[in-house]
């Protein structure tokens, strides 16, 4: 099932069995994307939305000298681009980071589900507003964070994400990005993230090698990151099947 | 909505500068996070002196640190 990881653990969001199989079906196709390639350009006219199945994506904004910002990173689960649907063109970039899988959702078919199913619409509208709620924490973090705190806090970030996700387990996690990635999301030089980096690691409070991170303190990351993931409407204790339970 | 009180308001906390793989880092005060060359450094330097020293002039009677 390819959208298993859309809303999952969101409160009060999450899809029933039937809304699910409906988003299954209006899925056109499924894509491999190379790390590094542009899906989507800025005033590309969209007749389709990306659901990110596998891999990390981001979104960004080049400055006049070509200087990125990224301005939204994505983790399997997320509709990328679902703000395409009603906006047809986009005002930034999508592009993958990692080598990516994702499902391509057609406008038509969304135009479907809203007109036949309001409940299933209403909760993708629900997952752009996290997209909102996100893009919130990720101006506070520029604005009012220092760059310790603006890596940490993008590392809390990510790591509830793919918490929700069941791709963290809480403490380690896979994260396909390179320093470069880091400095473009915190707004910091490739310098400046290395010895961030440093700083976290010297201080036991986590450690970024070889695409994976392992959060040693997760107390003192949050504290430093002034991280509070309300934004992520998680639900904290979500609903999941006994292991011992026997399907039907 | 936020009170006046909790605009930001002048600093009174220093900068810490550092020197990193051949360039400068500078942490603060607040949210500033800057990688500079030596001679970009340099200068920012010398421009942060000389209007420190323009501001003092300016506040006369004023304390430093006064509510600005």
């Amino acid at each position: 099932m390819f959208t298993e990881r859309f809303l999952r653990d969101k409160r009060g969001a999450v899809l029933d069995a039937d809304e699910r199989a409906c988003l299954e079906q209006s899925i056109r196709e499924i894509r491999t994307l190379p790390p590094r390639s542009t899906l989507v350009h800025a005033g590309d006219q969209l007749s389709q939305s990306t659901l990110l199945i596998e891999g990390f994506m981001s979104r960004y904004i080049d400055d006049r000298n070509g200087l990125r910002q990224l301005v939204a990173v994505h983790v399997p689960g997320d509709f990328v681009d679902l703000h395409a649907y009603p906006l047809k063109t986009l005002d930034h970039d999508v592009a993958t980071m990692t080598a990516a899988t994702v499902a391509i959702v057609p406008h038509r078919a969304l135009d479907a589900i809203l007109e036949d199913r309001p409940q299933l619409g209403r909760k993708l509208w629900f997952s752009t507003l996290i997209d909102a709620a996100i893009h919130r924490a990720w101006l506070f973090r520029l604005g009012r964070l220092d760059a310790v705190g603006r890596v940490a806090h993008f590392l809390c970030e990510t790591n509830a994400r793919l918490m929700s996700a069941g791709l963290s387990d809480g403490r380690r996690f896979a994260l396909g990005l390179t320093q470069t990635d880091l400095s473009e999301i915190c707004g910091l030089t490739n310098v400046h993230v290395n010895r961030v980096l440093r700083h976290l690691r010297e201080n036991g409070l986590c450690v970024f090698r070889s695409s994976l991170v392992e959060i040693l303190d997760p107390e003192r990351l949050v504290a430093r990151a002034q991280f509070d993931p309300a934004y992520l409407y998680i639900d904290p204790q979500p609903p999941r099947p006994s292991p011992f339970q026997v399907e039907a | 909505m936020s009170q006046p009180t909790n605009i930001p308001q002048a600093q009174t906390e220093p900068g810490i500068a550092t020197a990193e793989a051949g360039f400068v880092i500078l942490d603060g005060p607040d949210g500033v996070a800057v990688t500079m060359t030596p001679r970009a450094a340099t200068e920012t330097g010398q421009s942060l002196i000389s209007a420190a020293r323009a501001a003092q002039q300016q506040h006369g009677g004023l304390e430093e640190g006064a509510d600005v």
